[in-house]
């Protein structure tokens, strides 16, 4: 039994070393275009690489570009875990954002801690509530939500806009070229992270615009994946998203689950902007940030839908990004270079995945065979 | 006789498992030779290295006398060997004869030649009395019909020789008539057909030799004429078999499960049962023999609440749950062995220990309030994989590793915890070993003993009349006839199972 466990160890870290290899792959994909522009990889990535992690201001801007797509990657991962797809986070993040921040600058008067949590439960209400109608039209007419929650994001998106500039516009800034809401009260705004760290000998800047969202969004990642990984509700949604016929066998309700799952992901979407607008902008804008619900997608991939993974595979994002404008300014590469590695690490890591998964069900497969030891007599209970 | 394959001495080793041990064979030209043996005696793996999908580690393979080494299927079927594979490899959308070329279409200057295909796919299928229309869409053939299309596939490489690797696991016991007529045909075309099997009726219906094998090695190659069903089992097991389970008188109880006119929709909107009655007691089995396809799927879906009934009552334990979904009526007591086990019974990915308390999770004695209780639930799993004797490396190991034999054990171990009142077993032993077989017969019975109320389903008329205290034959959606154990013979059940009522003369 000795070696079957060491075995296991190594299919473990194996499975852990996939996404690693994948980002080193990109890696290599991304230093062949280097070449080709003429710059020395291994000086662009050094560079990429002491610009992002030893520079403090750098940190606070990887971990400030992280908050969001941690909210993101954990919406799509929420839905992916019980194989109902969220195209939709774009969409439901746009309306929870905007949700937010009408509660944010027409509520007047109210006490931070009643203010904020307002604001914030209405993000992920509206969010829910955009993700309900894709999600009850497939289980009551068998709508894809593939096609229905992409619909749902155009739809987001130009009733947010309308909301905006047409009935929600902030009157003092008529006749200047922002379409913006009014400002937030204070009492909606999301404190600054910079105090916090600081008391713990961590340097944030000043202007950083690092905030609370940051520890609400790990928090977040680690209950789902308590809930998940622990509870009979995470053990049926296991069970549904492998199986749903064995699930139903079970006496297990699928559109419960599925229902549940997809609420959840579009409450946890409708959280996805509120750091920006919350803790940075202090009202809502028509340049308000776009298509962190898309890379949403990606970071779920990275993290194989795991909510724990999340975080780690948000926080490269944010280095990639910060990285990005470091070689962009210093180095003169330009941005789309990390783009294309960004793309490189996510098709690798599907393939790499796919690769270990298969080579993991063999091995295990093996191994069973081998518990079976040739040569013995076939089992039979009750003695026969 | 000279050999058309001949192994030599093949020793096969997988990291830990001796899989093939210095194995000989020879196969002689134009004869249907059996390969039988318990799952994990080596016999795929065999056939696998005939077919050039792995290199043995010792041992020489000669075709034709000439010594050759198979490093591909390609050079394989180079050589005239050709594999069926148990798991047909076939598009749906495309059409038999596009199935048949594909990988080979013959082709002038890139344009596909459709028509020179079709027909000598016709003549083929004419050649060897494979009826399948060359035009038909596979999604809409049979079982049975997709298989011919699979084998019309390796003869049409030019394969001389044909593995079949358990051809008969998918069928239905017309189909596996039919099958037999085709290889006999292929044999009587000059054909040589090397098939895998564990059923030894059919082994000893259609080969002319069989060879056992167990733990990797051959144990003896005999003539099929000359050989009895109990010698080859205990070839195949290495002890004497049980081939019959003594059983005692039923002592019926209370009325545990009740039907009253039952209907059934089917997958077209069709009733596939059509007004089903029958009571069963606890500490009896009441057997359902029947053809497969006459309604028996969407009987068992009913009496577990996965199908609605469109008319009729469900009565279970004295509570109607003629309305009840698949919760309520399992919280009754009511087991269920799925028909298939890879598609209602098990969550292949998740481990044993999931899998094992599949449908009992939400039990108080698993956790407190929401949480589950791995600790609880380990000790559960681990009592119920000795107590079952379910062979796994862990119990954190994916049932998808595991033999079909085993996947079943851990089945039955879940559905017969907790002490259930009724148990609905749908063709609870398909595809599995004879130890296997024996296992699942043992565990019938015995649940029987405990008083259970048992709903037998099976397509193989042998364990309906070994285990049935009662017999239901079911045709065309309709109960067509009851008999009490020993009432009727397998050719009375026979005759009922096609439609004749009992005492009617069939034309």
């Amino acid at each position: 039994m000795g070696g079957a466990v060491t075995g296991r160890w190594r299919l473990a870290l194996l499975q852990a070393a996939a996404p690693v290899l994948s980002i080193a792959f990109g890696g290599l994909v991304a230093s062949g275009i280097i070449v080709a522009i003429g710059k020395n990889p291994l000086e662009v990535y050094g560079l990429m690489l002491r610009f992002s992690l030893t520079r403090s201001d750098s940190l606070a801007a990887i971990l400030l570009k992280a908050t969001p797509l941690i909210f993101a990657g954990l919406a799509v991962a929420l839905a992916f875990r019980a194989n109902v797809w969220n195209i939709g986070v774009e969409g439901q993040y746009y309306v929870g954002a905007f949700a937010a921040a009408f509660v944010g600058f027409s509520v007047r008067g109210l006490p931070a801690v009643v203010h904020l949590p307002l604001a914030v439960a209405a993000g992920a209400a509206a969010g829910a509530l955009w993700a309900f109608v894709p999600i009850a039209l497939k289980l009551r007419r068998g709508a894809h939500e593939v096609i229905t929650t992409i619909m749902m994001n155009y739809i987001a998106a130009a009733v947010v806009l309308y909301l905006l500039a047409d009935v929600f516009r902030d009157p003092a800034q008529i006749g200047t070229p922002r379409v913006r809401t009014p400002l937030f009260a204070d009492s909606a705004r999301v404190p600054p992270l910079g105090p916090a760290l600081a008391r713990l000998g961590l340097d944030v800047p000043a202007h950083s615009a690092l905030n609370w969202f940051l520890p609400v969004g790990i928090v977040a990642c680690a209950v789902a994946a308590y809930l998940l990984g622990r509870t009979r509700f995470g053990y049926e949604v296991r069970a549904v998203a492998f199986n749903p016929d064995a699930a139903e066998t079970a006496g297990i309700s699928l559109d419960r689950i599925r229902f549940t799952m997809f609420l959840a992901s579009g409450a946890i979407a409708g959280l996805v902007g509120l750091s920006d607008i919350l803790g940075f902008f202090g009202y809502f804008d028509i340049d308000f940030p776009k298509g962190l619900g898309f890379l949403g997608i990606s970071v779920a991939l990275l993290a194989r839908n795991h909510p724990l993974g999340v975080v780690p595979a948000a926080l490269l994002f944010g280095l990639l990004d910060r990285g990005a404008q470091g070689v962009q300014v210093f180095a003169g590469v330009p941005r789309e270079v990390i783009a294309i590695l960004q793309a490189v690490i996510i098709l690798a890591i599907v393939v790499g995945y796919e690769l270990v998964t298969r080579y993991v069900r063999v091995q295990r497969k093996l191994e069973a065979e081998r518990a079976v030891a040739p040569g013995e007599p076939a089992p039979v209970a009750g003695g026969g | 006789m000279d050999a058309i394959v001949e192994l030599t001495g093949i020793t096969k080793r997988f990291p830990g498992v001796l899989a093939n041990d210095r194995i000989s064979l020879a196969i002689a030209p134009g004869e249907i030779h059996a390969l039988v043996g318990e799952n994990g005696a080596g016999k795929s793996t065999l056939m696998k290295i005939l077919y050039g999908l792995y290199q043995p580690d010792e041992g020489t393979v000669a075709v034709r006398g000439e010594r050759v080494v198979l490093d591909s299927p390609r050079r394989a079927i180079a050589l005239g060997i050709g594999m069926v594979h148990q798991h047909f490899m076939l598009i749906p959308r495309f059409s038999v004869a596009e199935n048949v070329v594909l990988g080979a279409e013959p082709a002038r200057g890139g344009r596909l030649l459709a028509d020179d295909a079709r027909a000598r796919i016709a003549a083929l299928a004419e050649q060897y009395g494979l009826a399948v229309d060359p035009d038909a869409p596979v999604a809409g053939l049979s079982v049975g019909e997709q298989q011919r299309v699979e084998i019309l596939k390796v003869l049409y490489r030019g394969a001389e020789v044909l593995i079949l690797d358990e051809p008969t696991a998918v069928l239905t016991p017309q189909e596996v008539d039919d099958l037999f007529a085709n290889l006999r045909r292929l044999r009587a075309e000059g054909k040589t057909v090397v098939f895998i099997s564990h059923i030894l009726e059919e082994v000893l219906a259609v080969a002319d030799r069989i060879t056992v094998l167990r733990g990797g090695r051959v144990v003896g190659t005999l003539a099929a004429r000359e050989a009895t069903k109990a010698q080859i089992a205990e070839m195949m097991v290495g002890r004497p078999v049980l081939m019959e389970l003594a059983i005692s008188p039923a002592r019926p109880g209370e009325v545990a499960l009740e039907v009253v006119g039952a209907v059934v929709a089917g997958g077209r909107g069709r009733p596939a049962v059509r007004g089903v009655s029958f009571a069963v007691r606890g500490g009896e089995i009441y057997g359902i023999a029947g053809v497969e396809g006459n309604g028996q799927s969407e009987l068992v879906e009913a009496l577990v609440g996965l199908r609605p009934l469109a008319a009729g009552r469900l009565v279970i334990r004295g509570r109607d749950v003629t309305r009840a979904g698949v919760r309520a009526i399992r919280l009754l007591g009511v087991a269920h062995i799925p028909e298939d086990r890879h598609r209602r019974g098990l969550v292949l990915p998740m481990d044993v220990w999931e899998n094992l308390i599949l449908g009992h999770h939400g039990r108080p004695e698993f956790g407190r309030g929401p949480v589950l209780d791995r600790a609880a639930v380990w000790r559960y799993a681990a009592d119920r994989v000795e107590r079952f004797d379910v062979r796994t490396p862990s119990l954190a190991t994916p049932v998808l590793a595991l033999s079909g034999g085993n996947q079943q054990k851990v089945v039955v171990a879940r559905e017969l915890g907790f002490a259930p009142a009724v148990l609905i077993a749908a063709q609870p032993t398909r595809g599995l070993d004879i130890g296997a077989t024996e296992f699942v017969w043992t565990q019938l019975v015995e649940a029987r003993a405990a008083g259970l109320a048992v709903v037998l389903v099976s397509a193989m008329l042998d364990e309906v009349l070994t285990l049935a205290d009662r017999i239901g034959v079911i045709h065309a959606g309709r109960i067509t006839a009851e008999f009490p154990r020993g009432g009727a013979s397998p050719r009375d059940i026979g005759l009922a199972m096609t439609g004749a009522r009992p005492g009617e003369r069939t034309a």
